[in-house]
């Protein structure tokens, strides 16, 4: 009983939004950092309704209101609003059912990001959010590295003007950029966003905070230098487009029995875009508790469920916390969700002030801003004190592989496996310490005994059933009752042929097997 | 006898068939249907970018007017530039110089008709609308002119546009619906001014929009002007002020004449 009302309070806990950070927040970083996260997503939310296959400014609308919900709602640093791997997971579960970009198309994108949202919720219920402590950091930063280079790459198409190139594997797409550099690749785009990358990273160590607002600048001079000389025909360059915004876009899903029956035929969809965009958000959290200090994850589970399922009311899409916007917003300084919420009523305000300078930015300019975010998250000293362990290093190796070959969410899936897997092979390890002392046989043991790990010992302890062992299971801080029953097996067969099994109880009193000392003395 | 009646309705079975599949569904039958395939989502989604072009294609759009302004009921009314003319392209245009597929056509629209800019490839406002016009074009043959496609000639009249003559038709017949500014109605589209199409769109060429103006216009009143008022019309709308051609760089521009008056003065000095 007391159980669940502690449940019930936790829930109601994170449920009530944590304003605790009114008063540490350094208002001045946050509103930079909140800003220069407008600036960037926009042209993200643009390009992530254009993968989600919606009009653009439901990117938009995502940005602001999935965006400000996350943060208001959570109790971290995170920034959330439309994200890549979400988008596309999006699109592909609603493609098969509709035209891209059809009206019934987007109100099946809304019925599916209400019912991730609701996914979300039950998972927030059920605790799900536990699991996602098993991500061991070499995990985290093996999955970081894997977006920077996803990123990257993904940045190429818009950076150098290619139109579509589809590959299978990253690697694929520098050789195609290489070999068929003169057809396919629009000069005016490359310069652009060669100006762009070179502002940024030359100005990064000089300007911390503001070198991102610098390099777009940079860009989208040069890039309305050759505009405006060389004419949109003969540039050939794509513009980032009118901006049209509503304030306040708020109705209520379209949810007849046809899009219920779209629903329910695409629920394992819905269930494995919830569990992405929780596992991608967590991430983020647990990336930060090491930085910005402790983060409730069940809290932020709630804030995504929460902003997710109210998502389709705000016309708008589902989306899940941004690894590079969460990097960029570390950067500026910010450590409290101000800098999130600022960034979701800035996108509103730059929207509608610079709505039609917007039009005119160009592609690449946005392209070479992704580039850097990417370059920025492959950190060498990160990565370094990583490959010096084992361990850590071979899950970074692992995880880098998955993400970069396989795509975000194997990569995922990899880190989680091997995360565990090696947490599993650390704690199932089990010294057995041997000596003789006075013609008995000491077995001191060191490690867990539980049903994988005793293996080796109940080999040895069976091998002489008519010795004398004294087991010493004072170092065992775990003993599960498979190995407790074992032991009494073993002390069961050496009483019959004529041995002994003493045993030093282990530490925890609980977990050890109590009835040793009445065995010894029917022996 | 029992056998040839079999066959007859056979056929008349197989002939019924054949129909039924090369019947087109109506745009309203598409919409009133539970599921939409890609396809017949984006013919649907085409037709409305064609109908309600600032809403459903703003983001590539920069004046106030729709595709249906000049491709008249949605693009299916003859010499009207009827939009079923899938079946000509790639071609060679004398505009750009290049071989034009369908999608570079349709983006074209949007940077001069639309006065907007040019919309990448792969959009998916211009992937709606090549759907659309794959759909107007079904049964046409490929790289022979529909009938009724794109405005007709209007006859050699022996006499020159004149624009003078062109406003007086202009203010006594267009106004009414355009506006006395040309600047549109409620009911009828801007035709010069700042929302209107820009100096690079097709319209822009007298002899196709007076070929627009006689066979369409007034609405409800189609070929009531003579050829020659037609003509007159066209080349008053043609000296109006609209938006500039983007085709030539503003800056190059701006430079070649700067270089131009520095090298005419130095050559005044020699």
């Amino acid at each position: 009983m007391t159980s669940l009302r502690r449940y019930l309070a936790g829930l109601s806990h994170e449920m009530t939004p944590d304003l605790s950070w009114v008063k540490t927040a350094n208002v001045r970083s946050e509103l930079v950092s909140g800003q220069v996260g407008a600036l960037l997503v926009i042209p993200q939310a643009i390009t992530f309704a254009y993968l989600a296959g919606v009009p653009p400014v439901y990117g938009l609308y995502c940005a602001v209101f999935v965006g400000f919900l996350a943060s208001f709602l959570g109790n971290s640093a995170m920034v959330g609003g439309p994200n890549t791997a979400v988008s596309i997971m999006l699109s592909m579960s609603v493609m098969p059912y509709a035209g891209r970009g059809s009206p019934l198309y987007v109100e099946y994108v809304l019925a599916l990001s209400l019912m991730v949202g609701l996914i979300q919720l039950v998972i927030w219920l059920l605790r799900g959010g536990e699991v996602f402590r098993y991500f061991s950091p070499a995990a985290i930063t093996g999955i970081k590295t894997g977006v920077g280079v996803l990123l990257i790459t993904s940045s190429l198409e818009g950076a150098l003007g290619l139109g579509s190139v589809r590959t299978q594997f990253f690697y694929e797409k520098f050789y195609v950029v290489i070999s068929g550099w003169g057809d396919l690749v629009n000069p005016c785009a490359a310069v652009i966003s060669g100006v762009t990358v070179a502002t940024g990273l030359v100005l990064k160590p000089f300007l911390r905070r503001t070198y991102v607002v610098f390099a777009v600048l940079a860009g989208c001079v040069i890039g309305a230098g050759i505009y405006l000389y060389a004419g949109p025909v003969a540039s050939n360059l794509e513009l980032l487009g009118h901006v049209t915004f509503h304030a306040f876009p708020f109705m209520i899903p379209n949810l007849t029995a046809q899009h219920l029956q779209f629903v329910e035929e695409v629920f394992p969809n819905a269930v494995a875009i919830a569990v992405l965009g929780l596992a991608q958000s967590l991430v983020i959290a647990r990336d930060l508790e090491a930085r910005t200090g402790p983060v409730n994850l069940h809290k932020e589970v709630f804030a995504q469920g929460a902003s997710n399922a109210l998502a389709p009311f705000c016309s708008t899409f589902a989306g899940s916390g941004s690894f590079n916007r969460t990097s960029i917003a570390l950067e500026m300084g910010a450590l409290t969700p101000l800098s999130g919420i600022v960034a979701a009523v800035a996108v509103v305000v730059i929207a509608w002030g610079l709505g039609p300078l917007l039009t005119y930015v160009p592609m690449p300019a946005i392209a070479g801003i992704l580039a850097i975010v990417g370059i920025g998250m492959i950190q060498r000293r990160e990565i370094v004190p990583l490959l010096r362990n084992r361990v850590d290093g071979t899950v970074f190796v692992l995880t880098l592989a998955a993400v970069s070959f396989l795509g975000l969410e194997a990569g995922l899936l990899v880190a989680v496996l091997s995360s565990v897997a090696f947490f599993v092979a650390g704690v199932s390890k089990v010294q057995l310490l041997i000596s003789e002392e006075d013609g008995a046989e000491h077995i001191h043991v060191k490690g867990n005994l539980f049903y994988a790990s005793f293996d080796r010992l109940a080999r040895h302890l069976r091998r002489s059933p008519a010795a004398h062992t004294v087991l010493d299971l004072s170092h065992v801080p775990f003993c599960d009752s498979a190995a407790s029953d074992m032991i009494e097996s073993v002390q069961k067969l050496r009483a019959r042929h004529g041995g002994r099994l003493d045993v030093r109880p282990s530490s925890s009193p609980r977990e050890a097997p109590t009835n040793a000392g009445s065995t010894e003395g029917r022996t | 006898m029992m056998q040839t009646v079999a066959r007859v309705l056979c056929a008349l079975v197989v002939l019924g068939v054949s129909v039924a599949a090369a019947a087109r569904p109506t745009i309203e039958e598409l919409k009133s249907r539970k599921v939409l395939d890609d396809y017949e989502a984006n013919v649907v989604y085409g037709y409305n970018i064609v109908t309600d072009t600032s809403r459903y294609a703003a983001r590539y759009v920069g004046n106030r007017l729709q595709c249906s302004n000049c491709h008249l009921q949605a693009g299916t009314k003859p010499h009207a530039i009827p939009l079923d003319v899938e079946g000509l392209y790639p071609k060679w245009r004398s505009k750009n110089g290049v071989r034009n597929g369908l999608g570079l056509r349709i983006r074209e629209c949007f940077l001069y008709s639309m006065n907007g800019i040019m919309p990448p490839e792969e959009a998916p406002e211009v992937q709606a609308v090549s759907a659309y016009i794959h759909y107007l074009s079904e049964g046409q043959v490929i790289g022979r002119l529909p009938p009724g496609a794109r405005v007709p000639m209007v006859p050699e009249t022996g006499e020159d546009p004149n624009p003078a003559r062109g406003e007086t038709v202009y203010h006594r017949i267009c106004a009414a619906c355009h506006g006395p500014d040309g600047h549109g109605t409620a009911a009828a589209p801007p035709l010069w001014g700042p929302e209107s199409y820009n100096a690079g769109a097709g319209m822009n060429d007298v002899r196709k929009a007076a070929g627009f103006i006689w066979a369409n216009m007034p609405v409800g009143n189609e070929n009531s002007l003579s050829p020659q008022e037609a003509l007159d019309v066209a080349a008053f709308l043609h000296l109006q002020i609209r938006p500039a051609d983007p085709r030539d760089g503003r800056l190059r521009k701006l430079m070649e004449r700067l270089v131009h008056r520095v090298s005419e003065l130095f050559g005044a000095t020699q």
